[in-house]
């Protein structure tokens, strides 16, 4: 031993430095003579990271900055009306402080529901700053001038240059300004002292902590329907931060990008099983070893991260402008949530260390000579024992039930051991994916030889095949959640969440202005007239009724009015109440539907397109008189369990007569009906001209239209989240397949060799694709029904676990056969090429 | 003092009824400048010799001694530090790292070892310009002949202070002047200093050796007699074949 | 070896005396296969009866006899170069019937005798290999010379592994008609030798 030392001249014993730096140049050279073989790995973390960089810094910015409405102060207070008490409160506020008032008065746009503001804000005022921005010509300083938003440019037909008569008085129009913060803000500024009567009043302000109680005091006491605004208490009334959400996602995608690329590593590793026995025969160390493949892996991460910053820093960009006028506000160039980037790209790279470091020690504890020997290490048997994964999923289960029934059973606390619940879930169905893989083995010994190969080789290589079935799982996993969540809140019959409107359809309701808005509309002669607006005014049903006509000739519709009956459904189911408008099956409304006396059971009392809706035992009909409407002071009668007919003809809509009591019932009952409700049907979808034109008319109508808006319904939440979990499933198939057989091109060799055909090679990989994506789909479904069942259970208001009778049996069909199907097809197109070399092996 | 010595080596493998001896009772010993031949049928265990002789397997009992270290209780990094040092290998057909070019490979141990770079690829390009292959440092292995390719590894094997050339039928995908060419730099790296063991099948190539153990079913059978000397070989009892 | 179809070949590059073929003879086989004089001239002596060479008729004793190569020897040394030797038929190799012997016989260990013979011929080669070991004063014609000694003596060792393998496989297996082989072999290729 001792002349070995002294042969070693201090050199350290792991070679230190030059070793290292030797073995990184090795790595960084197979990266780049293999970085198709990795290409797959790449792209999926430069997709995560560009996808993270742009979703995220969209997310953060959509909603409206956290210092929307407070510009630079720390707090605010707004006074509507704005009187004699105010003020008091108001000098309170600057003795302690600096104070910027910002004063509003509200005008509506002749002939639109919509308004603007005359607005007296100083335009370099202590506070105010980031809320006004000067697009061009400068600000108002003097009392005849004005400068407007484009908007309100726009609706007046203004342009800098001209003259307004605007606040009483004729101002020059010097310049066109804009609340950075939010650009609907349509306002029309003057210089402080020009806003007459202004409605409402902001008082914008910093004080030290100690004061604010003080003004509070004070403005209890003058205005006690005002309080003490911050942008933390704005915060805090919505919980759900978009940055958390990134984060969350983020750290999701990238546990799938690792669990992808452990197999893809994998499968490297050993392809260069002779390379590093070599490595290791020449005296590398198991540090060198590991660092070889890990270096491979973290270089991955880092070019990825890097390339997926530069390409959603890039799409930013590109999509910064549409995304200011679609968010409403200015959003800055560099305005990324930095700290989520950051965590993201080191993710990223942590990820892909991970995912290559646990093959790095698994090459390590293969004997050099089966290395050198390039033959392929017995598959490592991994713990076919199904009793780590169910403890997992027991624990998830239990979580998710405790976490259902605190808060008083309304789900909406226990939310850390709900998260914990969710986490657990993960690593359950990453244990039990060995086991599902073994099943193969079964299923295979009596199938034709390709499949039996395929089949085979899932069970026999489960390290690589494994990784890929944990990931496809837990991509089904989410949408299965989302399926049956959203099957468990939306397939409520009594509080139903059915579609919208269809786009032919055109609800109006009656509507007046808010109060507090000055009207301003042309009088018989032609002139404006101001008409402040205070107190609610009513129009007769008549006038109603033709407004309603008005609107229907100009969409070109055919106008259905709705009566309300007074009477409503009353009941409970899965813990949740009836809910939705109930109208009166009026022959013109049957009629509209096409929908024939004869087919109606005489003695139903209420028709519904409501699926389910006949058979539910616990609902109740009560209905009031004309001195006393139901609803209020309690009904005057009412009768349990009536006979509901189910009618698929009606419509299915939240907004539309999806629910009708009979005229029979009506007579039965002697209730009486009231008309405030149309529907205007076309016979093609409105285009949005029409819409707003017929909003237009409806605002001089005191008219409200309703159409189809962009609020998901729950068929298209559960349709989205099928699509994205077959999406998930087959992205982690393609990269996964490919890896898997890859392995086995020696074999492709061999078979091509024996006369196999390219019937064979096509069988082989449909059926390892068709299987793993069965397997995947099959893990994730028991996954989520666990998930659901645990947290349904003991949560009653969420309806228990009844909630899950109306899952989308076809959506589930659709990913556990669907799936798999278009996977094995799609394997069986892309898997006819020829391997290109058949009898000589690439130098290694 | 022998550079190499093994003392009784055994391996078998499998268990119980399985159980395979692959060598039973081998004794070696090779000095300094000798060559070494291990010839033997396919099976007979002779490349198993050399990976145990290389630290690369343990032996199931017996001693490796390299350079008066026994390597029985070495941990697996003092093991990866006396290949890096003292042991150079030569296989068959596959001998280079794809992603290096040659002078990486040859200086690749020294580099490992902890040499700095500039001094391992000074060495490294030394001991190519030996072999006549300064020229082809820069290239990658896919762009030498298998000949070059095998002439690379054996610089490999042999830079550095490196004193034990173990070679596993190094010539075995080569032409045999292919293979005449390696065997030659074997051997001249023997009268340098080197003590060099070949594991091969072929007699021609064995017949470099000064000695040649035969091996059969795992046991050493027989050896052939040391050289004959010059005089000897001008003697008249060597067949004339004419 | 024919020293004949040598010496024809030696006289076809031009007239030469006796001692000079002798020389030029052991040189072009790189010196492996020594001649004596007496040899070269005998041989010279039945290529001048055959009419194959020709010397100058001097009668000078001091004076050697300068050989050259007859139209005839041209012809005959053409013809000889391209007819294959015959290896049609298998030589009556002593080796091969010493180990077909020793396999018949019960208390003989066949593979000791094989081994003993490989262990010969391996050290036989190791002395060849080691006079090319010199490359400072390379011969080609030595080289090639030496190479196909190794070749040769190459291919008895294979034949005593391959020979080695078989008595091996057919100890573990024992073919009933073993004892019929020698006699079919014969039948075969009709050796009568």
């Amino acid at each position: 031993m001792d002349d070995f030392r002294l042969q070693s001249g201090g050199r350290p014993s792991d070679g230190g430095l030059p070793a290292r730096r030797a073995v990184m140049r090795w790595a960084w050279r197979l990266f780049r003579r293999e970085w198709r073989q990795q290409f797959l790995i790449l792209a999926l973390i430069t997709v995560a990271v560009a996808a993270t960089v742009l979703g995220s810094t969209v997310a953060v910015n959509d909603p409206p900055p956290k210092d929307a409405g407070f510009g630079t102060a720390q707090y605010s207070i707004s006074f509507d009306p704005y009187g004699s008490k105010a003020q008091t409160v108001v000098t309170k506020v600057e003795h302690d402080g600096t104070v910027q008032l910002i004063e509003n008065e509200t005008f509506s746009i002749p002939g639109t529901i919509n308004t603007y503001q005359l607005r007296s804000q100083a335009a370099h005022g202590p506070y105010g700053g980031p809320m006004l921005s000067l697009v061009s010509g400068h600000f108002p300083s003097s009392a005849n001038e004005v400068a407007v938003t484009s908007g309100v440019a726009s609706a007046f037909r203004l342009s800098i240059g001209k003259t307004w008569d605007v606040g009483g008085l004729d101002r020059h129009v010097v310049g066109i300004v804009q609340n950075p913060q939010s650009l609907l803000d349509a306002f029309a500024l003057v210089v402080p002292g020009q806003v007459a009567n202004p409605s409402e009043v902001t008082a914008l302000f910093d004080v030290p902590r100690n004061d604010l109680r003080s003004i509070d005091k004070v403005l209890q006491a003058n205005v006690p329907s005002s309080t003490v605004s911050s942008p933390a208490s704005v915060a805090a009334s919505n919980p759900l931060n978009p940055e958390t959400i990134s984060l969350a996602a983020l750290v999701l995608g990238m546990l799938l990008i690792a669990l992808v690329s452990i197999g893809g590593f994998t499968v490297l590793a050993q392809r260069r099983m002779r390379s590093i026995g070599m490595l290791e025969s020449i005296g590398a160390t198991d540090r060198h070893v590991r660092l070889v493949v890990s270096a491979n892996g973290t270089v991955v991460g880092v070019v990825g991260s890097i390339l997926g910053f530069i390409i959603g820093f890039a799409g930013w960009l590109l999509y910064r402008p549409s995304f200011e006028q679609s968010a409403h506000h200015i959003v800055g160039m560099f305005a990324l949530p930095w700290l989520v980037v950051l965590i993201a790209m080191v993710l990223a790279i942590v990820a892909a260390y991970f995912a290559s470091s646990r093959p790095a020690r698994a090459v390590t504890k293969v004997p050099i000579v089966h290395a050198l020997s390039g033959r392929p290490a017995p598959p490592r048997q991994i713990h076919r024992s199904i009793v780590p994964g169910i403890v997992f999923l027991v624990a998830a289960f239990l979580l998710l039930g405790y976490s259902g029934s605190t808060g008083g059973g309304d789900g909406n606390g226990g939310a850390p051991e709900l998260l914990l619940g969710l986490v657990l879930l993960m690593p359950g169905l990453i244990l039990l994916a060995p086991f599902f893989l073994s099943l193969t083995e079964r299923v295979s010994r009596r199938a034709p030889i390709a499949s039996r190969l395929a089949l085979r080789d899932l069970a026999r290589y489960r390290a690589r095949s494994g990784s890929a079935l944990s990931a496809i799982s837990i991509g089904v996993l989410i949408s299965v959640i989302v399926i049956l969540a959203s099957a468990s809140r939306f397939s409520n019959v009594f509080d139903y969440a059915g579609p919208n409107l269809a786009s032919n359809q055109i609800a109006l309701h009656t509507g007046f202005p808010p109060q507090g808005v000055t009207i301003v509309h042309r009088n018989s002669k032609g002139q404006l007239v101001r008409v402040r607006h205070h107190k609610t005014e009513t129009a007769t049903p008549a006038q109603l009724s033709s407004g309603a006509e008005q609107i229907a000739k100009g969409l070109g519709g055919h106008l259905v009015a709705l009566e309300s009956p007074n009477a409503q459904l009353n009941g409970t189911q899965g813990g949740r109440s009836w809910s939705g408008q109930i109208y009166v099956a009026t022959p013109q409304l049957l009629r509209a539907f096409g929908i024939s006396a004869s087919e109606i059971n005489p003695k139903a009392l209420v028709l519904t397109s409501r699926p389910g809706l006949a058979g539910v035992s616990g609902l109740s009909m009560d209905f009031g008189t004309s001195k006393q409407p139901v609803g209020q002071g309690g009904p005057a009668g009412g009768i349990k369990s009536p006979l509901i007919q189910e009618v698929s003809a009606l419509p299915a809509g939240t907004s539309a007569p999806n629910t009708v009591i009979t005229e029979y019932a009506m007579k039965k009952f002697h209730i009486s009906e009231s008309l405030s409700d149309w529907l205007v049907l076309g016979n093609q979808s409105f285009t949005a001209a029409q819409i707003s034109s017929a909003q237009l008319t409806a605002a001089s109508q005191q008219l409200q239209v309703e159409s189809r808006n962009d609020i998901p319904s729950g068929s298209t939440i559960i349709n989205w989240a099928t699509l994205f979990g077959i999406l998930i499933a087959l992205g982690v198939l393609a990269m996964s397949v490919g890896l898997v057989r890859s392995e086995t091109s020696g074999e492709l060799r061999t078979l091509a060799a024996t006369g196999a055909s390219s019937y064979t090679r096509r069988t082989l990989t449909a059926v390892t694709a068709g299987a793993l994506g069965f397997l995947g789909a099959l893990l994730g479904v028991v996954g989520g029904y666990v998930a659901m069942i645990g947290w349904l259970r003991s949560n009653s208001l969420n309806g228990g676990i009844s909630a899950l009778a109306n899952v989308p049996f076809g959506d589930l069909m659709l990913i556990l056969f669907g799936m798999p199907a278009i996977a094995a097809a799609v394997g069986w197109l892309l898997a006819s090429r020829e391997p290109a070399v058949l009898g000589r092996q690439p130098i290694e | 003092m022998s550079m190499l010595e093994l003392r009784k080596i055994s391996k078998s493998y499998g268990q119980g009824a399985n159980e395979v001896d692959a060598l039973t009772d081998i004794d070696l010993s090779v000095e300094r400048g000798s060559l070494v031949a291990i010839m033997g049928p396919s099976g007979s265990g002779k490349s198993t010799l050399l990976t145990i002789a290389g630290s690369l397997e343990e032996p199931t009992s017996g001693d490796v001694v390299i350079d008066g270290v026994r390597l029985s209780g070495m941990s697996r990094n003092d093991k990866a530090r006396l290949r890096r040092r003292s042991i150079g290998y030569v296989f068959q057909d596959f001998n280079l790292l794809a992603g290096l070019t040659a002078v990486e490979n040859v200086s690749l141990p020294l580099e490992l070892d902890g040499v700095s770079l500039k001094k391992a690829r000074s060495k490294g390009m030394e001991a190519l310009e030996r072999l006549g292959l300064g020229d082809r440092a820069t290239n990658y292995p896919d762009q030498l002949s298998g000949g070059e390719r095998q002439r690379v590894a054996i610089a490999r094997a042999v830079v550095g202070e490196r004193s034990l050339l173990l070679a596993d039928e190094p010539s075995g995908a080569l032409d045999s002047l292919n293979g005449e060419a390696v065997m030659r730099m074997i051997l001249s790296a023997c009268h340098g200093g080197v003590a060099a063991v070949v594991v091969t099948h072929d007699a021609k190539l064995a017949s470099w050796a000064d000695r040649v153990v035969f091996l059969r079913d795992g046991k050493a059978v027989d050896e052939t007699l040391p050289p004959p000397t010059p005089e000897e070989l001008l003697a008249p009892d060597v067949p004339n074949p004419a | 070896m024919s020293i004949r179809h040598s010496l024809l070949a030696l006289l076809s590059e031009g007239p030469k005396y006796g001692f000079q073929l002798r020389q030029e003879f052991e040189a072009s086989t790189g010196e492996i296969w020594p001649l004596n004089v007496g040899q070269v001239y005998t041989t010279l002596q039945r290529l001048e009866r055959d009419g194959l060479a020709s010397s100058d008729d001097v009668e000078d004793v001091e004076r050697q006899k300068n050989y050259r190569i007859t139209e005839l020897g041209s012809v005959e040394l053409s013809r000889w170069l391209r007819t294959p030797p015959d290896l049609s038929e298998p030589p009556r190799d002593e080796l091969v019937i010493k180990v077909l012997v020793a396999s018949r016989l019960p208390d003989v260990d066949v593979y000791e005798v094989i081994q003993v013979h490989r262990r010969y011929i391996v050290q036989l080669m190791q002395q060849w290999t080691h006079l090319k070991e010199d490359e400072s004063h390379f011969d080609l014609a030595f080289a090639l010379a030496v190479d196909a000694e190794l070749f040769r003596l190459d291919a008895v060792v294979r034949w005593l592994d391959a020979a080695d393998g078989r008595l091996h496989r057919a100890a573990l297996e024992p073919a009933p008609e073993d004892h019929v082989a020698l006699p079919s072999i014969r039948r075969r290729t009709g050796a009568h030798r």
